[in-house]
């Protein structure tokens, strides 16, 4: 892996190559020059489809005024993802997921949960409305690629925690009819469906409850895929018990390199392996890689607040000003992120378990997700160059960003035309 | 054309990665949940903060046990220092009036770093209920990307919206 000093000096001679030529060679022996490698990279790059299969960008389209179609500066906003930046990062594909937070679990709080998450499921069609030149709605695997072809970015819907589902299982088809092509069971704390992999109260139903394994079958006939991550082991393993098609877990990462309730063991990968499932790897620093010190933050720390009264002393105007300037040493000692190369170490290591069919990228921009190197939609790219980097192939690649998850898409669909087949009968 | 553009950002995100670190914790976020009806004349405000971001706020220490929420040994100044953070970055004005944040209860719900202090506020308000103004800017002079998600239920009526450093505000009508 270059250091940054090293990359930073070819990215901007590859920025020379890029201007400069209008084809590029393909040399991947040993004689290739880092340049030329990334170059090759970015051609890879632009001739597969590319897919990320969990973004929490609808939260973003609730903020009033914020536009999909204008380009927004991160480090100003803290937004990831927007339509120029995807088009920038040639990230042709993309699962918004609506996320309704976990509330309480009475009839008015499901009713609730509902009325939000079909909200922003609508928040999330405006903005394809908004800006049919740049994005249109997908409902099928092959739409991603008829839109790739138009220059348009494909967004497709998802649904982050089963808690709008409510305990009525008619209102999967409900979203289905919707656009939404895959719920994720459960998010931080349990609800009626599943058991939530981080509930500080633990197991409620010992993985998925009656209520979710009939949501699963319902989403198994309509051709919904069924999504694992955020539910604890046992969720993982009744779905895969209770799913008549292969499952997903959209946005999680290998307990065998960091070892986070979130991310799954390698008996797990084996299993998703032999479900025909796929793991969609995630750009969460702490599920990347153990948090390193920061101990020149600490010390700046340290020393501010060696010279400071005690808060309960001081006026309302001087802690205004102490937030400030330890605001301003966080800028400036940032903890450090986890690199492109711990999220392609994760890659390699699920290839190693679980075989490279059932591994896929779900970056969850906007929830969270965003590293050194891949901060925002626009820097995807640099996965690839990581990937080619490493040896791996275009077909390879291919299958990374989004063969696997399309693969799994179709399969689902082809469950679901057999149930239909079935009720024919 | 596309392709030379991917190969510009190639070449920038280098620079965009070396500044980018401050944003790599996990999403910011806060929750609040404002209910009314016309039955039952209350504004009720609910707030769930990431107890970790309320200590760094008010005592520096994002792992301080001083202020002691909800425990028996409390500091008598929590309530104090949250309020008059709370006054500085948050004010909900039903028909354009500000309503007193008087605490009604609070509680902590969750383990580790994602305990979450819950805190209640009630508001007596005659109805018709026409408007809400919203300011929700906590946390945002401590991170850029702090998301302030706010659910309003009003006479059955449900909307969501986000507010954060750019957009602290917003006005909804009825």
């Amino acid at each position: 892996m270059l250091n940054r000093l090293t990359a930073s000096t070819l990215a901007l001679t590859v920025l020379c190559v890029g201007a400069c030529t209008t084809t590029s060679t393909v040399d991947s022996g040993p004689n290739e020059t880092e340049a030329a490698l990334i170059a090759r990279a970015l051609d890879i790059h632009e001739r597969v489809l590319t897919l990320d299969t969990h973004a929490d960008t609808p939260l973003r389209m609730i903020e009033p005024g914020f536009d999909m179609g204008v380009r927004h500066d991160p480090n100003d906003s803290g937004s990831k993802v927007d339509y120029p930046r995807m088009q920038e990062g040639g990230l042709d594909a993309i699962f918004f997921a609506a996320f309704v937070a976990q509330d309480i679990r009475d009839d008015d709080g499901k009713s609730r949960a509902k009325a939000l998450g079909l909200q922003m499921i609508d928040a999330v069609i405006k903005s394809i409305d908004d800006h049919p030149d740049m994005a249109g709605l997908a409902l099928d695997p092959d739409d991603a690629y008829e839109l790739e072809k138009a220059g348009k970015r494909a967004v497709y819907l998802g649904i982050e925690n089963g808690y709008p589902i409510g305990d009525d299982v008619g209102n999967v088809e409900l979203y289905f009819d919707k656009g939404v092509r895959y719920i994720t069971l459960v998010h931080a704390t349990n609800n009626d469906l599943a058991d939530s992999a981080t509930d500080p109260e633990g197991p409620e139903h010992d993985g998925i409850s009656p209520l979710g394994e009939a949501v699963v079958a319902e989403m198994n006939r309509l051709g919904m895929m069924v999504d694992v991550s955020h539910g604890s082991d046992a969720v993982f393993y009744d779905a895969i018990k209770m799913s008549k098609a292969p499952i997903i877990a959209s946005h999680s990462n290998a307990r065998g390199l960091v070892a986070h309730q979130r991310n799954l063991t390698d008996e797990m990968l084996k299993l998703m392996a032999q479900n025909g499932g796929v793991v969609q790897l995630t750009m969460l620093s702490d599920y990347l890689r153990d948090a390193p010190e920061n101990p020149q933050r600490e010390a700046a720390l340290a020393e501010l607040m060696a010279g400071a009264k005690p808060a309960t002393e001081m006026t309302k105007d001087e802690r205004a000003q102490l937030r400030e300037a330890r605001s301003e040493i966080n800028k400036k000692y940032p903890n450090p992120s986890a690199t492109v190369a711990d999220v392609v170490d994760h890659i390699d290591y699920i290839v190693s378990v679980a075989g490279i069919d059932h591994i896929g990228i779900g970056c969850d921009f906007d929830g969270g997700g965003g590293i050194d190197g891949v901060f925002d939609a626009s820097e995807v790219m640099n996965i690839t160059i990581e990937l080619v980097r490493r040896g791996y192939t275009e077909a390879q690649i291919e299958k990374i960003w989004s063969g696997n998850l399309m693969r799994v898409f179709r399969e689902v669909q082809a469950v679901a035309d057999r149930f239909e087949s079935m009720d024919a009968d | 054309m596309r392709l030379w553009r991917a190969r510009q950002c190639a070449a920038l995100l280098v620079f965009a990665g070396l500044s980018s670190g401050v944003y790599a914790h996990p999403l910011r976020l806060s929750l609040t949940q404002i209910e009314y009806s016309d039955e039952r004349q209350v504004l009720s405000v609910s707030l769930r903060l990431f107890l970790m971001d309320v200590n760094e706020a008010l005592v520096f220490d994002p792992d301080s046990t001083q202020l002691a929420f909800c425990q028996p040994d409390e500091s008598e100044d929590a309530d104090t220092l949250l309020l008059e953070y709370l006054e500085e970055f948050f004010y909900v004005k039903a028909n354009g009036q500000k309503i007193d944040l008087k605490i009604k209860s609070k509680r902590l719900s969750g383990e580790g770093i994602n305990v979450a202090l819950g805190v209640e506020f009630e508001h007596s308000q005659p109805p018709p209920l026409r408007s809400l103004e919203i300011r929700n800017a906590v946390f945002t002079d401590l991170f850029d990307d702090q998301s302030n998600v706010i659910y309003v239920h009003v006479n059955g009526g449900n909307k969501s919206l986000m507010l954060g450093k750019n957009t602290p505000s917003h006005t909804l009508k009825f």
